[in-house]
């Protein structure tokens, strides 16, 4: 049986790896994939935990509803992107700095 | 019971009284258009006119006395009025009777001074106060116009007030006459606590309600008023002073109106006096007219030796009150007016003459010092005849007024010293040997002015004086006539028929007479006037001074006793010092205490300042700084870069994490 640990230390580095895509990618398809990552490093870590929920699996549920609204916040994210894309000819978030108004 | 009924005499005396004044506010109002004097002299001779009318209805006729009410002080009324009886009359007369010669003098004398105008105001006022003085039938209205007496002549003695020393003489006069005014207003004030009024009469008529020692105290503290109007031993010292004023003025304050007022007030509330008062009287007296003529003989002064004549005969004054015979002392009064006014008048014309001598030929010299002057006689011929009359009349030659007066006085001494015991016995030996020396001084200064040959012809031979103008011998001459015995006596030699003193004599007044004396001592005076008019004259005219001079007894007659000298060290010089002391403590401590509070209260604000600046004002500026260096900061995050935001809300998620991690484990 894998211990937990290993589980979270997965979820740390998948998180990690997403994070430092958001942070760090020109492109805001890519830093919308990191953002999926850490998402998934979260949902993970809902899994890894629902072990201790037997009876229920509260945390597989939850894993459920998260993996929905992450598809739908993708979506929408994307439906942004592609209408910033649209204005700025550009999806380098760099280039994008109206958000300071 | 005083009468409400404004009868012709009383308007008159009013009028007499008020016409001054009129004169005094018109002068004042019309500034330097009053100049020529004009109005002051009508308004004086005008008010002769009334006095002589109100006289001649009032004497030897029963007193007038009326009342107005004047303020009411609790239950207390007050009354306003006027007591005209002989002595009232008497001295009005005799007051604008003095004062028309000396308006008339004074116009030519002080022609063309700057200040003439106000000389005229103060002249008017002057005389005005004194013929307030005179009516008053109240203590407190007395004692406004003997003020009133006292500040015109601090104005007049003070007219050249550019001169120093004029400034000093009449704040000595001012200030000296202050401490006999305390005597008045101690009087004053014991008179109301005993009595609940101010009336003379009152007083006059009931004494004895006063208790004996304060009746006593009451006696002294009034003699004490008249002691320094009257310049008597020792607060004479402000009148040998007070020549700094015009002579006319002095003729005028000598004559009737200031020195007159303390014998006047004296004689006005005799009754109040009980013998112990009368005694220090008599003996203040003798001393004032002892001390007086011998500080007279060793002056150089002109106006001197005539002030301090005038002293020692006010003393005469004061031992003739003393003795109860104050007809007497008022008849001396009114015969030493006339002629010492002369005598003054005489001595102006002098200092007027040697003045414009001193001008004319540019001569560096004293105008009033007597060994300038010399053989006079021959250059003013009518000064000389006015002069030698009044000098005759001070040394009490007979067939002048001045004979009748003091030998009635020194007679009546004598007739009082009979019921003493004592050293009192002696007071009448003491003001025969006052005559002579009052013989010896006034010949003396006639023999310097007016014989010899003139001093000053020794620097400038073709130098001459020149007789006085016609308006300055009017009034000399007139008053030359009133000093003769025939104003007052129809026998030259007997003074039982001065109508004056027959007016005047009152039943409480009368000595036992003593019938050899009144013929034993004016032969005695006279013989020795004589005698010592020859030496006199054999001292002066002839050039046979027997004396060396510079001895003790010279010295101190010479430098008056000594008494300025004394009054310097013990009372000038302590209360300069004192006040000194004070402006000292004054400045350094009043002040310092002052100051030092400002001192204080300033460098408690400094701090609070200091502290509203750095502290208050910093921590207000540090809340703003710090806001602003957060806003700066934090400025710096918001610029719009989608991934900062993530790295900055990863790094505040880190922070939240680290805390939770450090603080809960």
């Amino acid at each position: 049986m894998i211990p937990l640990t290993h589980f979270l230390i997965v979820g740390a580095c998948l998180f990690a790896i997403g994070l430092y895509t958001v942070m760090a990618r020109r492109n805001a398809i890519l830093v919308l994939v990191g953002i999926e990552l850490m998402i998934n490093a979260a949902i993970l870590n809902l899994v890894a935990f629902s072990r201790y929920d037997k009876t229920a699996y509260g945390g597989q549920a939850f894993a459920l509803f998260a993996i929905v609204l992450a598809a739908a916040a993708v979506a929408v994210a994307l439906a942004i992107i592609l209408n910033a894309y649209k204005f700025y000819k550009s999806v380098n978030p760099e280039d994008i700095r109206n958000l300071k108004d | 019971m005083p009468t409400t009924a404004l009868t012709y005499p009383l308007l008159a005396a009013l009028s007499a009284v008020l016409l001054p004044f009129a004169g005094f506010l018109l002068s004042a109002a019309l500034g330097k258009r009053a100049g020529n004097g004009a109005v002051a002299t009508s308004a004086i001779l005008l008010s002769l006119l009334a006095a002589c009318y109100a006289f001649a209805q009032i004497w030897n006729q029963p007193p007038i006395h009326i009342q107005w009410h004047w303020f009411t002080i609790g239950e207390q009324a007050f009354h306003v009025g006027v007591l005209l009886d002989n002595m009232a009359v008497m001295m009005l007369v005799l007051v604008s009777l003095i004062a028309l010669p000396v308006h008339i003098y004074s116009a030519a004398y002080m022609k063309g001074d700057p200040g003439i105008h106000r000389y005229w105001t103060y002249l008017s006022l002057f005389c005005f106060a004194m013929l307030g003085l005179v009516v008053a039938d109240n203590l407190l209205l007395m004692y406004i116009c003997w003020e009133l007496v006292g500040f015109a002549s601090y104005l007049l003695i003070g007219f050249w007030f550019t001169k120093d020393a004029a400034v000093q003489a009449n704040k000595k006069a001012f200030i000296v006459n202050r401490i006999g005014d305390i005597g008045f207003l101690i009087g004053m004030a014991l008179t109301y606590s005993h009595l609940g009024t101010l009336d003379t009469k009152a007083l006059i008529e009931a004494p004895e309600t006063l208790p004996a020692p304060w009746l006593t105290v009451a006696g002294l503290a009034f003699f004490l008023g008249a002691m320094a109007k009257s310049a008597q031993f020792p607060l004479h010292v402000w009148l040998p002073d007070a020549m700094e004023g015009p002579t006319s003025v002095s003729s005028l304050i000598h004559a009737a109106t200031m020195v007159a007022a303390g014998v006047f007030l004296l004689a006005r509330i005799f009754p109040v006096f009980d013998a112990t008062v009368l005694l220090v009287i008599a003996t203040i007296g003798t001393v004032t007219a002892f001390a007086a003529a011998y500080f007279a003989l060793t002056q150089y002064d002109i106006k001197n030796i005539l002030a301090f004549s005038t002293i020692s005969q006010l003393g005469f004054m004061m031992v003739g009150i003393g003795i109860g015979m104050y007809p007497v002392a008022l008849f001396h009064l009114a015969t030493h007016a006339f002629f010492k006014c002369l005598l003054f008048l005489c001595a102006g014309a002098i200092i007027h003459e040697m003045q414009h001598a001193k001008e004319t030929y540019g001569l560096d010299m004293d105008p009033q010092d007597i060994r300038n002057m010399g053989g006079l006689r021959k250059h003013m011929p009518l000064t000389f005849t006015a002069m030698l009359i009044a000098s005759l009349a001070l040394a009490g030659f007979p067939f002048t007024g001045g004979y009748l007066s003091k030998d009635a006085l020194i007679v009546h001494t004598f007739e009082w010293a009979a019921l003493q015991s004592g050293a009192a016995k002696l007071i009448p030996y003491v003001l025969v040997a006052v005559s002579m020396l009052t013989s010896f001084y006034i010949l003396r200064l006639l023999a310097k002015v007016f014989f010899g040959s003139l001093s000053i012809r020794s620097v400038k031979k073709d130098i001459r004086i020149h007789e006085a103008p016609m308006r300055m011998l009017g009034p000399m001459l007139f008053l030359a006539g009133c000093s003769l015995f025939p104003l007052f006596s129809v026998n030259p030699l007997n003074d039982s028929y001065v109508w004056l003193m027959q007016g005047l004599t009152s039943p409480v007044s009368t000595l036992p007479p003593l019938r050899l004396l009144h013929l034993a001592i004016p032969v005695l005076t006279t013989g020795v006037t004589c005698i010592v008019a020859g030496v006199a004259w054999q001292w002066y005219v002839n050039g046979k001074y027997p004396l060396k001079g510079g001895g003790l007894f010279y010295r101190l007659s010479e430098h008056q006793g000594y008494l300025d000298a004394l009054y310097g060290a013990a009372v000038v010089r302590p209360v300069v010092r004192l006040s000194q002391l004070l402006l000292w403590v004054d400045h350094y401590v009043v002040d310092g205490m002052v100051n030092g509070l400002s001192a204080l209260g300033r460098s408690f604000a400094a701090v609070a300042a200091w502290l509203d600046q750095r502290l208050v004002d910093g921590f207000v500026r540090l809340i703003g700084k710090i806001a602003w260096g957060l806003g700066n900061v934090f400025r710096r995050l918001q610029n719009g870069r989608l991934q900062h935001y993530f790295a900055t809300l990863f790094f505040i998620i880190l922070v939240i994490l680290l805390y939770h991690i450090v603080v809960l484990l």
